[in-house]
Order: structure tokens, then C-alpha cells, then sequence
């Protein structure tokens, strides 16, 4: 375990230093990225600035519900990018050097290199728009909620985590699988920002059973925000996170070994 | 002028290669379209209209608006790439103006996108929600003469942009933010309808309306007789404004190019 740790380590170093070769534009790229993001919501703050509310659910409550995507996100992809670019690395044959060394492959794939950048836009944004709301939501935060929080924290990694290993697994078979991220990741993303009774049953399906952004933001926030509209679904659905991300992960990991015997490499 | 009618013409028929892809262009479009109702379905709560403003209006805004930046999304790493590489040498010697090459290429890439892209959007949103028809055989003329001009005004932004590769390390960044800065001010994420006054009087002041809003304003008939005329104005001035800045940025940086190796 030391040794995967000083792994980690070794790569963050080199990996910082490469991405902050050139300050100005890394600084720059970084924020590119937090106003990318933080678009919508700054268009959904100017449009609450006259509607008011959104399905009962006020600014603050909304900013809440996003800073858990951004902030789960922004440590995500310090652990998952290799699998975020997993196609990619396949296809250049990268997997082969991989293979050749003396760790597990997914091990070296999840310690060996974070999008900081990314990881930064993304973190600092979850964390701004966290500071912003944490207060003005009426949460109480006690010993309980705030083990209820950093728990869910780590659920919405491992369930995104536990996604692209899915995803990973795929691109083994097909290499290419950008149109199949875009639509399953990207787009699912950008609905599961919004409260899901928004929307009607066949996303609110999509978002709860095949890709469950439900349980990285919503039903968790539901927990401490308690709103009216959490009466369409099960209770219990607000305290099964972890177990989801953890079944989840469990059964990617399990067809990821399995399709790892089919690996066979592009070339040289 | 033929040449560069070919240039766009061979960016369209590259373009027929790749189907999956503009398959995935209109399921994504459509499926932002659906946020977007979904979101305005819900804060209009039941509502008809809110400040005068329809539903469908608000849809009808989005379905334009979406479909023309999908239509108009371009690579706009193309100079910065060219730069990097060296091969904006060659690309400088043949006997074209690059600038218009650029120009046509990315028209023939926005037709493409148009005409395989937006329209089967459009037809498919039509099942989903109600999208107001245009206000008239005349208003849809003059939305599509804006929606060029609009387009213009969106290309010479982003040209400005790019130019500025010539000085920077990557654009990367400054696009993308420029981007944000497009989709918030041109109503693409947030009706300008619903823009907070003190911002919209900013707004009125730099080109940003007039890429989507001024087109959809024409569809929906919103607009009458001066305005519609002011409106033109406003976009043939930009036009002229952002040629003239972009010409500044291009010969300066074509001065200041040095291109290392072949």
C-alpha cells in the first residue's frame, strides 16, 4: 500500500509540473474550465432572479445540488482520468507498457495521472458554489450530517468511477466509445445538475437505474434539504449511495477483468 | 469567388464521412433542447405566460438558438494548429486569402450542419413540445437573411480569437471562455427576454444579440417596421466593426510569425 501511495505521489509531482510547465496558461485553462461549467448556473441564477424558484427548489438549494456533481467530480478524475481516456490509450498501445510492469494494471491506471486542470475547475467550482449554499439551505451541521456528507462524497466518486470502469471495459471491445461517453456521461450530467422530478419518467429511469447521477446529488441532497418533491420516491433510496456505488464498482470491476482477457493490443 | 465555393464545397462532401457523427450532433442537440424545456417547463410552473412571454416562445427560442450554435460549431484550434505545426508557411503561399478560405471551409461545414443537423433537430423537437411556426412567409425570410449575418458576426468573433494564437502560448482557454461569454449574452442558455435589465442595457452595446436573438426576434414577428431595419443596421455595423479588427490582428500577426523548421 506504501508503495502504491509513493506511486501516486511520484506521478502527481511529474504531472503538476508538466501541466504547470506554462503558469499563464495553466491558470487560465483552469478557469476556462470553472466558467464552462459554472455557465448554466450562472444562466439558472439570472432566470431564478425572476422566476424565483424551480419545482419549489430556490437558488441556493440548486447550488447545492451542483456543487456535489462538481466537487465528486473534481476528485474523480484525479483517481479515473486514465479510464475517462481509457480508448485512448488502447488505441496508441499504451496498455502493453502497462501490462509489462510489476503492478496491477488498473492499479498503475488509477494512480498514474490526474487531469489537474480539470480537477481543479471542476473542484474549485464545487467548492465555491458549496461555501456559497452550506449555510443558507437550513442544513444543520452536526456530527451526523456532516459523516452523512463526506460519505456521499465518496459514493458519487466511486459511482462515476465505477461508470467509466463500464465504459473502459467497452472501449475493449470497440476501441471507440467517444459517442458512447457523451450520451451516458456528458449529456446524463448536465440533466442530474436539476432536480430530477423535472424531468419526465423515462430520464428520471435513466438517471436513477442505468447511469444513477440520482444518488451522487439528488437523493443524497434530499437528505439534508428535505423538499416536498422527494415524496414521488422511496425513502430509503436517500441512504443507499454507498451501497450503489459499491455494487456498482464491484460488478464494473468484475467484467473488466473479464474483457481484460480479451484485450488484444492495436498494434506498435 | 469559385475557388472558394469549392473550398466549402469539398469541407460539406468531407462531412458526408462522417454519419455516426452527426447522428450523435442531433441526439445531442435534442437532448439539451429537453433540458432546457424541461427546466423553463418547470419554472413556469403551469403558468401561460410570464412577463408577456409564451412557452413557446421560450421553446422556440432555445430550439433556434441550439440549433444554430450546433450549426455553427467550428474547430477553433484550426490557426493555432497550423501555427504550431508550421504549415500555415504553405497554406500562406498558395495563391488564396487565407482568411476567406477559412471563412468558406467553415460555411460549407455550417451548411452541412444546417441542412443534417439542425432541421432533423428541429423536426424531432417538433414531437416533443410545441414550437411556434414563424410568424410569416416575410419574417422567415428575414430571420434566415439574420441568421447568416448573425453567423458572420459569430465567425469574426471567433476569428479575432484565433488570431490571437500568433502571441499566445494556446488559445485554448480564451476560446472557451469566450464561449461562456457568447452562450449567457446571446441567449442561448437564458432567454433575453428574461435577462436582468441593468445587464441587457450592457448587452445592447456589444454584438452578442445579435447572432441568435435578433434572428429568433424576426422569427417570432416581434419586431416591426424601424426595428427591423435598426436591427439589420446593428448587424451589418458589427460585421464591419469585427472585420476591421480582425484585419488588425491578422497583419499583425502575420508580421510578427516566425515559423521554425519545415
Amino acid at each position: 500500500m506504501k508503495d502504491i501511495l509513493s506511486l501516486f505521489f511520484a506521478y502527481a509531482k511529474s504531472g503538476l509540473k508538466t501541466r504547470f510547465q506554462y503558469k499563464l496558461d495553466a491558470i487560465v485553462t483552469t478557469f476556462a474550465v470553472f466558467l464552462r461549467e459554472a455557465a448554466g448556473i450562472i444562466a439558472m441564477y439570472l432566470a431564478l432572479l425572476k422566476f424565483d424558484t424551480i419545482n419549489n427548489w430556490n437558488i441556493n438549494e440548486l447550488m447545492f445540488l451542483f456543487s456535489l456533481i462538481f466537487i465528486t467530480y473534481g476528485i474523480f478524475i484525479v483517481f479515473f482520468m486514465a479510464l475517462r481516456d481509457f480508448s485512448d490509450w488502447i488505441k496508441h498501445g499504451d496498455i502493453d507498457r502497462v501490462m509489462l510492469r510489476p503492478r496491477g494494471i488498473l492499479t498503475q491506471l488509477v494512480m498514474c495521472g490526474a487531469d489537474w486542470l480539470a480537477a481543479l475547475g471542476h473542484g474549485t467550482l464545487g467548492i465555491v458554489l458549496f461555501i456559497i449554499s452550506a449555510n443558507s439551505v437550513g442544513i444543520e451541521w452536526n456530527a451526523v450530517t456532516i459523516i452523512y456528507y463526506i460519505v456521499t462524497i465518496a459514493s458519487g466518486v466511486l459511482i462515476q468511477g465505477a461508470v467509466f470502469l463500464f465504459f473502459s471495459a467497452i472501449s475493449i471491445y470497440f476501441i471507440e466509445t467517444r459517442s458512447l461517453k457523451e450520451i451516458m456521461y456528458w449529456n446524463l450530467r448536465r440533466f442530474a445538475g436539476y432536480p430530477i422530478s423535472i424531468y419526465n419518467k423515462l430520464i428520471q429511469t435513466l438517471l436513477i437505474f442505468v447511469v444513477p447521477f440520482a444518488f451522487v446529488n439528488y437523493f443524497p441532497a434530499q437528505f439534508l434539504l428535505r423538499k416536498p418533491d422527494m415524496a414521488a420516491y422511496p425513502e430509503w433510496f436517500m441512504y443507499i449511495s454507498p451501497f450503489v456505488g459499491i455494487v456498482l464498482y464491484v460488478i464494473a470491476y468484475a467484467f473488466w477483468k473479464f474483457s481484460m482477457r480479451f484485450y488484444k493490443s492495436t498494434g506498435n | 469567388m469559385n475557388t472558394y465555393i469549392q473550398f466549402a464545397a469539398i469541407k460539406f462532401r468531407n462531412n458526408m464521412a462522417y454519419r455516426f457523427e452527426y447522428l450523435m450532433g442531433i441526439l445531442n442537440t435534442v437532448l439539451n433542447f429537453i433540458v432546457y424545456c424541461c427546466i423553463y417547463k418547470a419554472l413556469y410552473g403551469g403558468a401561460n405566460e410570464v412577463d408577456g412571454i409564451t412557452f413557446s416562445m421560450v421553446t422556440t427560442n432555445f430550439i433556434i438558438s441550439l440549433g444554430l450554435t450546433n450549426a455553427f460549431s467550428k474547430n477553433e484550434m484550426f490557426l493555432q494548429d497550423k501555427i504550431k505545426q508550421g504549415t500555415i508557411a504553405n497554406e500562406l503561399l498558395k495563391p488564396v486569402n487565407f482568411k476567406f478560405r477559412m471563412l468558406f471551409e467553415d460555411m460549407g461545414d455550417g451548411l452541412f450542419k444546417v441542412i443534417f443537423n439542425f432541421i432533423p433537430a428541429v423536426l424531432i423537437a417538433m414531437v416533443f413540445t410545441q414550437i411556434q411556426p414563424p410568424a410569416g412567409i416575410l419574417n422567415f425570410t428575414l430571420c434566415l437573411v439574420s441568421a447568416v449575418l448573425g453567423y458572420i458576426v459569430l465567425w469574426y468573433i471567433s476569428f479575432i480569437v484565433q488570431t490571437w494564437s500568433f502571441w499566445l502560448f494556446s488559445v485554448w482557454g480564451i476560446v472557451t471562455i469566450k464561449n461562456v461569454i457568447i452562450n449567457i449574452c446571446s441567449g442561448a442558455l437564458l432567454p433575453l427576454w428574461f435577462m436582468p435589465e441593468p445587464i441587457m442595457n450592457i448587452i445592447r452595446f456589444t454584438p452578442f444579440d445579435s447572432i441568435f436573438f435578433t434572428p429568433v426576434q424576426l422569427y417570432l414577428g416581434n419586431l416591426q417596421g424601424c426595428e427591423i431595419l435598426f436591427n439589420f443596421a446593428r448587424q451589418l455595423l458589427w460585421i464591419v466593426i469585427l472585420y476591421f479588427a480582425g484585419e488588425f490582428f491578422w497583419r499583425r500577426g502575420i508580421k510578427k510569425l516566425v515559423v521554425q523548421g519545415g
